[in-house]
């Protein structure tokens, strides 16, 4: 089939089962995976889980403070051992027949075991492992017990990411944002990566950012991203900064840091907040999003007031108007008048998934510049595919 | 591997701090190759004092990744014979013999790691200890330490300028907490407002509890007295640590060094209350009490019979035993009349001891 192209990737790489299931091997089974914030498990016998691809990982924290992973499946018939999260467990137990292992993953007790199991040993079995590490105040794990070290993997990256020290900062309850995109994950990551769009897309959400000066490429199979704030911002920061500005980012280092982490996790490091943006691919055409955002430590009172000012201080400048010009609304039934970009990246990705059982789609040309990071990521997808 | 002697030259000799003595080795370029080392092992050293030859283990305080020299520390011990000598006598320009690097206790660092290493050292334990510290910092730019250091007082904390000047440098990868046992508290410019007490077993689950690793990787390395690496080994057991990550220096560079000044006296009598039962037996010319317990077959306790495990500890109630080494003891204890059996040689005539 002489399949069209999306630049490099085929349509169908969007559109069928094949494709997401072999992306879910391949891919997502086969990296290392954004599994949540260190803080996500505090305590000694806290765990979390985690989807890679079709392996469903635990990850558990013993008393000496080190974080295990272990294959979510329990050693007996397989049943998936624990729910998605778990406060102070002293012990791990499968529901269907209470078989129970220790922190270490170590099968430490089965019933009945004189009369049904008299000669099992049960120091031989073990969960099995996987890796799990911390990176950037983030939990990652890879289905691999052996899997290459995480500082391997993002060899080169830290050096472009922003000064910033998640660990220090506080994530708000009310900050968290998750929607069903449908679309799939690359068309959500791609979006994510397109520098064209900035400029035009989100020409009255994004201005405080010089789009004109951004720098960007890739490292490894991950993209890098950072551009400066507009004149305008840069000289009232202090008036139009919606939130505490981040203790690091003096100015030396203001601007926006804006990676995508291959194959799904993008990060946001700006001025007043630190963002990951975690796509999850559910279906061919449908992607989850999940959002979470860590500020400066303040009060809700100075959260208020920074936000009013900031608002105002906008309004003065830009006219508050949207792309289209008109008074932003949260409650049209159009994204676009929502005056939010993240918005408008939803809807236009949407749209385009839309359009790819169109007879009539097609890509006529991708920009040179700002659109050559669409082309390298889909270059890397296919070197992951064809591996 | 050879135990073959090769002559080095002494050349530099510096006192870290008043009772301590670094030695630097120049390794003659021909036979550097044979003393490539991993941070963490040891050297033997031959000396002749006294128109008498002893050998002395002693763990490399140096780092391979920056030093070419070789470099031991060695602390005065009371009455002991080598490391009063080096103290005293040997100086720049002296040439000693040396049996190339060895030992199983060493740390291999690999560039691309990512790791957390917990070091738990107390005294002179320092030295192959931060050999592995500075090799990680130097050596795997993304690995962390976690040092948890133990002395008796301000004074006596080797390589206190040495650790403050690697915690300027590496700050973001390098966490050094010190305890204190015996603080001073008589001069105000150095009080002591750090942590207080020994490396026990509460101070450990503390420093773990309170020090999460970044790399989830980790190894722990311990190197102290016998007693408190016992204490630390139990004691990370306990929280579920895999044995295979914990490594102990168990028989060279540590604490106290052989002692060979002991006058043992010819067929003491030993009077002993074990198990709940008295014996009395005399002690032959050349024996520890251990040995004989063991011959007179009363099922006396004991474990490595080198003075580091701490199995074969008894009371003495009368009289005086010395011991050629008491790695499991510290000198506290031995204040208070303790004994490893296995080490001890009666230096009165009458010896009675007692096992709990
Ligand atoms: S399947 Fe888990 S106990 Fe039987
Ligand atoms: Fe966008």
């Amino acid at each position: 089939m002489n399949s069209k192209r999306m630049p490099i990737l085929p349509v169908e790489a969007y559109t069928s089962v094949d494709w997401f299931e072999q992306e879910q091997q391949k891919i997502f089974g086969n990296t290392w995976q954004f599994a949540g914030l260190v803080e996500d498990i505090q305590d000694a016998g806290d765990y979390i889980t985690t989807q890679c691809g079709h392996q469903n990982i635990v990850i558990v924290k013993g008393r000496d403070q080190r974080l295990r992973a272990f294959h979510n499946l329990c050693r007996h018939r397989g049943t998936q051992l624990l729910r998605a999260v778990g406060k102070k467990q002293k012990a791990l137990t499968c529901p269907y027949h209470d078989w129970t292992y220790d922190l270490n993953g170590q099968l430490i007790s089965v019933p009945e075991k004189n009369t049904e199991f008299p000669d099992l040993d049960l120091d031989q079995i073990c969960l099995h492992k996987a890796s799990v590490d911390i990176w950037r105040g983030i939990l990652w794990v890879h289905p691999d017990p052996n899997a290459d070290p995480i500082t391997k993997w993002f060899d080169g990256c830290w050096e472009k990411l922003g000064p910033h020290n998640p660990k220090r900062l506080i994530e708000y309850p009310d900050t968290y944002y998750e929607k069903i995109i449908n679309a799939n994950w690359k068309i959500v990551a791609e979006n994510y990566i397109d520098v064209y769009h900035l400029a035009h897309l989100h020409s009255n959400t994004l201005q405080m950012y010089n789009h004109a000066k951004a720098e960007y490429g890739f490292v490894g199979d991950h993209y890098m991203f950072w551009e400066p704030l507009s004149s305008e911002y840069k000289d009232n920061i202090d008036g139009l900064i919606p939130t505490k500005r981040i203790q690091e980012m003096t100015d030396e280092y203001i601007g926006a840091y804006v990676p995508w982490l291959f194959p799904n996790l993008g990060l946001s490091e700006g001025e007043g907040s630190w963002n990951i943006f975690h796509a999850i691919p559910l279906a061919p055409d449908k992607t989850k999003v999940i959002v979470r955002t860590k500020l400066e430590p303040m009060s809700n009172w100075e959260f208020t007031k920074q936000q009013m000012k900031s608002n105002i201080s906008w309004r003065g400048i830009m006219g508050g108007k949207t792309k289209y010009g008109n008074e932003p609304d949260t409650n049209s039934d159009d994204p676009m008048d929502w005056n939010d970009f993240m918005e408008e990246d939803v809807y236009v990705c949407e749209q385009q998934q839309k359009s790819l059982k169109n007879p009539l789609f097609g890509v006529t040309r991708t920009a040179i510049k700002g659109e050559s990071t669409v082309r390298t990521f889909q270059e890397i997808v296919q070197k992951w595919l064809d591996s | 591997m050879s135990n073959q002697f090769y002559i080095l030259r002494v050349i530099a000799i510096d006192h870290p701090i008043k009772d301590a003595t670094t030695v630097t080795l120049e390794v003659p370029e021909k036979i550097r190759d044979l003393f490539n080392y991993y941070p963490g092992q040891h050297l033997i050293i031959k000396f002749k004092i006294n128109e008498k030859e002893v050998r002395r283990s002693y763990s490399l305080n140096s780092s391979p990744f920056n030093e070419e020299a070789l470099q031991v520390t060695v602390k005065r011990v009371q009455g002991g014979l080598v490391s009063n000598y080096i103290g005293d006598h040997l100086k720049e320009g002296d040439e000693v013999d040396v049996m190339t690097p060895r030992g199983r206790f060493y740390a291999d660092i690999k560039k691309y790691a990512y790791k957390t290493y917990f070091l738990f050292a107390a005294g002179s334990g320092i030295t192959p200890i931060i050999s592995i510290l500075k090799s990680v910092l130097l050596a795997s730019p993304n690995s962390a330490v976690n040092l948890f250091y133990g002395n008796r007082n301000q004074d006596t904390i080797i390589f206190k300028k040495e650790l403050d000047d690697l915690f300027e440098e590496y700050s973001d990868r390098l966490l050094v907490v010190n305890t204190l046992s015996d603080p001073n508290v008589w001069s105000a410019w150095k009080q002591w407002n750090g942590r207080k007490g020994r490396i026990d077993s509460e101070a450990v689950n503390w420093f773990i509890t309170n020090h999460p690793p970044i790399a989830q990787s980790t190894e722990y390395y311990i190197c102290g007295p016998g007693a408190m690496n016992i204490s630390v080994r139990n004691t990370l057991l306990g929280l579920q640590i895999p044995k295979k990550l914990i490594h102990i220096e168990q028989f060279v560079g540590s604490i106290e060094e052989s002692n060979d000044s002991i006058n043992p006296i010819d067929n003491a009598l030993l009077s002993v209350t074990l198990n709940g039962a008295a014996h009395q037996l005399s002690i032959p010319k050349g024996k520890t009490v251990l040995q004989v317990l063991k011959e007179a077959k009363v099922n006396p306790p004991y474990s490595c019979e080198s003075g580091v495990c701490g199995t074969c500890i008894a009371q003495v109630i009368e009289g005086k035993a010395g011991m050629k080494s008491c790695m499991a003891l510290e000198e506290q204890e031995i204040n208070q009349g303790l004994v490893l059996t296995c080490q001890a040689f009666p230096t009165t005539k009458t010896l009675n001891v007692k096992f709990n």
